[in-house]
């Protein structure tokens, strides 16, 4: 028998509003991502300040020291040294009173691509219950290995 | 003319697949790069090389000297303005506020650079109280939500010993 061939229904799904949805979730995504901050640690439990307000500029330069106290999940700090650390960018946490070579090597590092430490800002992000004393030395180190601009990070308060 | 099979329309179909395979790789990036933090504001210290000219030096007015006092586990125990106890609450730092904005005058709506203070904790201070402190001079929040900024030149007192 012969069958008379016919055009198959193929169902096609209507793609747009999908689409839409995912690219509007993407705007959304990129829009709030806040790839400024990416250099700071989540351990540091920043003071909270209602006068503190954010740079109108991005600062080409900067060195971001974060300064806190390992903590358990319960937020209650793990460690049995009273020095608070220096979270650092390679990972190792580090002592106040050990920073110096970290700091020398940060200053080596501006130096050699061209740029004045005087330029640089070193922006501190320290844990509300750090020692004040140990931020005062902190500033006082990275003076020594030649910073000179200094900025203190607080969270906004509502 | 008469064209042949000219009536039918040869529908494109553009391939969609590669369009939503990498969208959906975009929205997964970014969905797992987001971190949900606090927007964060921040304070301009002048610390001067030692050595180095300051050219807030040679302003007109006095600086001003804070001390902040410690009290057991680094609370607050005293603000003290000039060596004038302000107390350990709220009501101090807002007194501190008053003080240098009497002091400050009308600023012209940005930080003077004519006004210098110093603050000097103790050691054990938490680091919150210090904080505080710079917010109370650096800037007077006005109830409508607006800042009058204040003083422009603030730097920190050598760290004292730890007890």
């Amino acid at each position: 028998m012969r069958v008379k061939q016919r055009d198959a229904n193929v169902a096609e799904v209507d793609m747009t509003p999908m689409i839409d949805i995912v690219f509007q979730l993407i705007a959304f995504f990129m829009v709030i991502t806040n790839f400024e901050n990416t250099r700071a640690d989540e351990r540091v439990k920043l003071p909270l300040n209602a006068i503190a307000r954010p740079t109108e500029a991005p600062r080409e330069k900067d060195l971001v020291l974060n300064v806190g106290y390992l903590r358990d999940n319960a937020g209650n700090v793990v460690q049995d040294s009273p020095d608070a650390l220096l979270f650092h960018g390679d990972g190792q946490n580090y002592p106040i009173p050990e920073i110096d070579p970290v700091l020398s090597k940060e200053a080596r590092y501006f130096t050699d691509e061209g740029t004045k430490l005087p330029d640089v800002t070193v922006v501190i992000r320290a844990d509300a219950e750090v020692p004040s004393g140990q931020i005062q030395e902190l500033i006082a180190k990275s003076q020594t290995a030649g910073f000179s601009l200094f900025a203190v990070k607080a969270q906004q308060e509502e | 003319m008469k064209f042949r099979g000219g009536s039918k329309v040869e529908k494109i179909a553009p391939q969609m697949a590669p369009m939503i395979d990498v969208v959906f790789q975009l929205l997964i990036f970014f969905m797992l790069t987001l971190k949900i933090i606090r927007p964060e504001g921040e304070f301009g210290i002048n610390m001067p090389l030692s050595g180095e000219p300051n050219p807030q030096q040679d302003t007109l007015l006095p600086e001003m000297k804070i001390r902040v006092l410690a009290g057991p586990n680094g609370g607050l125990a005293s603000l003290q303005l000039n060596d004038r106890d302000l107390g350990n609450d709220e009501q101090a730092f807002a007194d501190l506020t008053a003080s240098v904005r009497r002091i400050a005058g009308d600023t012209g709506g940005e930080a003077s650079d004519e006004l210098s203070v110093e603050i000097d904790p103790d050691y054990d201070l938490n680091y919150r109280w210090f904080i505080q402190t710079v917010g109370a001079v650096s800037g007077d929040r006005l109830p409508d939500g607006t800042t009058v900024p204040l003083v422009g030149n603030i730097k920190f007192a050598p760290a004292r010993q730890p007890r």
